[in-house]
This record gives C-alpha cells, structure tokens and sequence, in this order.
C-alpha cells in the first residue's frame, strides 16, 4: 500500500464517520513525511487507526443512568415441530446499547427477532417492551408497486406523523444511507435489492421508536452503505435507542455494545 | 501514562508531533508509534489540556503545533506531584534491607 492510498484511505473511513478528515490526514501526511517509515508501521491499518481517532475526537460517552430495559425478554423458548429453535434465552436492551444477536443459520436468530417485535408468540418465556418498536425484516416488507415517498407516508400514518413529515423525515434518513439520487418516485419494485433494504431500514426508524430491532438488515448493500448503516446504528444508539441487530458478520462484532451468540451450545 | 508523558513533552515548549515523538523517544520511553501519539494529542486537545494551531514551515508543508494550556499546565504539576510520590513509596516498599 503506498502511502497516497493508505492516506486516501484513511480519508475515506474518517469521512464515512462524518469527520473532516483533512487536518488528520494532513498530521499524518507531515508525520510519515518526517519519519520516512511506512505507514502500516507508524498507523497500522486505516480503518482501524480512523476509528482510534475518532473516538479520541469524539471521547466515550459518560456512563448514564440506564433504568429500566427498554426490552426484556425472559426464559423464550420456541418449538416448531419437533424441532426446539430456542431454548430459554435471555436479553436485556438499555436505551444507548447496541446489542449484536449472532449464531449459524436455523440458530433461530430471525425468530427470536420477531418474537420481540411481537410477529411470533414464544412457546415459553415473554417479553416486556418500554416504548415504541421499529422492526426492520430480514427481506420483505416493502410493497411493490408504492414509490419510497408513498411507503413513508404510509408507515408514518400509521405511527401518526403528517404526510409532508413522514416524507421529510423519510428521505433526510434515505439520504444518510447513500441512497442513490432520484430515486424516490420509482415504484419499490424498480429498485435494487440493496435499495429495498435501505428503505425498509429507513422505515423501520420512521417516526423515532424507542426499540429497533433488525433483521440483517445491509443485505445487498455495498461496503460504503454498510458502513453508513453501521453510522446509523451508533446516531441511534447515542440517541438514547434500544437496538437489537442480528447478523452473520463475526467480524463486525466490536460495533455492537453486547452480544447474544443463539448457536445450539450456547443456549442453556 | 503517554498522555501525561505527552504534557511533559511539551512543557519544553510548543511542538508538532513527530518532534514530540522524538522528545519522548530521546527520554528513554522507546519509540512511539504514531498511531498512539496522534490519538492521544486528539484526547488532551479535547480535555483543553493542550491547544493547537497550525503553521506554515519554513519549507516544506504546514504543521499542527501543541502547547499546553492553563489547564493542561496545571494537570502536569498535579499528575507529577502524585507521580514523586507514589514512586517514592514504591521505592520504600521494594528496597532490599
């Protein structure tokens, strides 16, 4: 990697967490310069030396009082058949956390979600919720032939926010998701699989709920949008959200605030 | 620990970074990595207990400048203050009779 890419790099990933990156990146550029080491050596990786920077910009938040859970699912037990899907699980979601639900596929991940979202009713066990609830599905859950405008008016309706709002409110969050331009009067069923997602996310946090709760919800999207989603999911968090994200990426494990593993072995 | 190191760098006056890395490294503390230093004058920039600005170079590009402030003055005397004395108490506890 030479060093205008790794500071490019570096450029981008600073970006993508919304900070000018000029004055870090011109430091470190004055700074290689100087010392004529490379800049793996002196920085590492850009990713992960744009995530020390930010937090040294940004501080860690102060620890708040965090009350009640916002949603508290006890002892949920789930059969379908024969088959036991979840055997007495346990989460606690505070408003400011992140929580990352993993396991392998048929772990019961998407039916734990929608347990908590009340789509399911567990076998054992229940769940509270404090609040309001925005579930965002795994696929799905858009329709067709109603243009993105049209599905923000009606999920805002429903959540009681006026059309002008829910379209506002609707295309600030497409926006910050790199929704492609122009794309808001095109019937849902013209869109890309990734852009359907992105809407579906956008809608899941319309009307400001209290509870997210999403279902691998970056399928289709690029790497810059998964990052984007991941931006979205920390303004949610820092927000005072509960938020609940299933996903398969073990790798991205350290976004999340807690993680729940549902793999068989780790159910009790 | 580095980002009082970092303070007592710059109590020796205003510097940019690579200049500070080479201040601590020349006080025995061994090469500081960049991906550290920068990280830590980002935090105490933050606290206000260094200010900045940058500089056009006699040649060459302009540079970010560290001074301490006030606060970070203070902060400095107060933190080697403790130091001395928890080093002196250690010293006491591990001397060999």
């Amino acid at each position: 990697m030479t060093v205008e890419d790794w500071l490019a790099a570096l450029a981008a990933e600073l970006h993508r967490r919304r900070i000018d990156p000029a004055e870090v990146v011109a430091e470190a550029a004055a700074h290689l310069r100087d010392s004529g080491r490379p800049p793996m050596e002196v920085f590492g990786p850009p990713t992960a030396y744009a995530v020390t920077v930010v937090d040294s910009i940004r501080g860690t938040a102060p620890p708040r009082d965090r009350g009640a859970p916002r949603l508290q699912a006890s002892n949920i037990s789930k059969r379908y058949g024969r088959t036991t899907v979840l055997t007495g699980v346990n989460l606690s979601v505070h408003a400011g956390e992140a929580v990352a639900v993993i396991g392998g596929n048929g772990s019961g991940k998407s039916t734990f979600l929608r347990i908590c979202a009340g789509l399911d009713s567990p076998d054992e066990g229940q769940v509270r919720l404090r609040g309001t609830i925005g579930y965002c599905p795994q696929d799905g859950g858009t329709a067709g032939f109603l243009t993105p405008d049209e599905h923000f008016v009606l999920v805002g309706a429903g959540r009681g926010i006026r059309r002008t709002a829910s379209i506002a409110q609707g295309r600030t969050a497409a926006a910050a998701l790199d929704w492609p331009r122009g794309h808001a009067a095109k019937p849902a069923r013209h869109l890309s699989g990734g852009t359907r997602q992105k809407l579906n996310l956008v809608l899941a946090g319309l009307g400001d709920p209290d509870v997210l709760l999403l279902d691998e919800p970056y399928q289709g999207f690029d790497n810059g949008s998964y990052l984007d989603f991941w931006q979205q999911v920390w303004q949610w968090r820092d927000a005072g959200k509960a938020i609940v994200v299933v996903t398969h990426r073990l790798a991205e494990l350290d976004r999340a605030d807690t993680v729940l593993d549902l793999s068989p072995r780790n159910q009790r | 620990m580095l980002d009082l190191c970092v303070l007592g760098a710059l109590a020796h006056g205003e510097s940019y970074g690579y200049e500070i890395g080479q201040r601590l490294e020349k006080s025995g503390l061994g090469p500081i990595a960049g991906g550290t230093l920068y990280p830590a004058l980002l935090r105490l920039e933050r606290l206000g207990l260094v200010l900045s600005d940058w500089r056009a170079g006699t040649s060459g590009p302009a540079r970010k400048y560290y001074r301490l402030s006030n606060e970070g003055t203070a902060t400095l005397r107060q933190a080697s203050a403790d130091w001395a004395v928890f080093v002196s108490n250690v010293t006491a506890i591990m001397e060999v009779p």
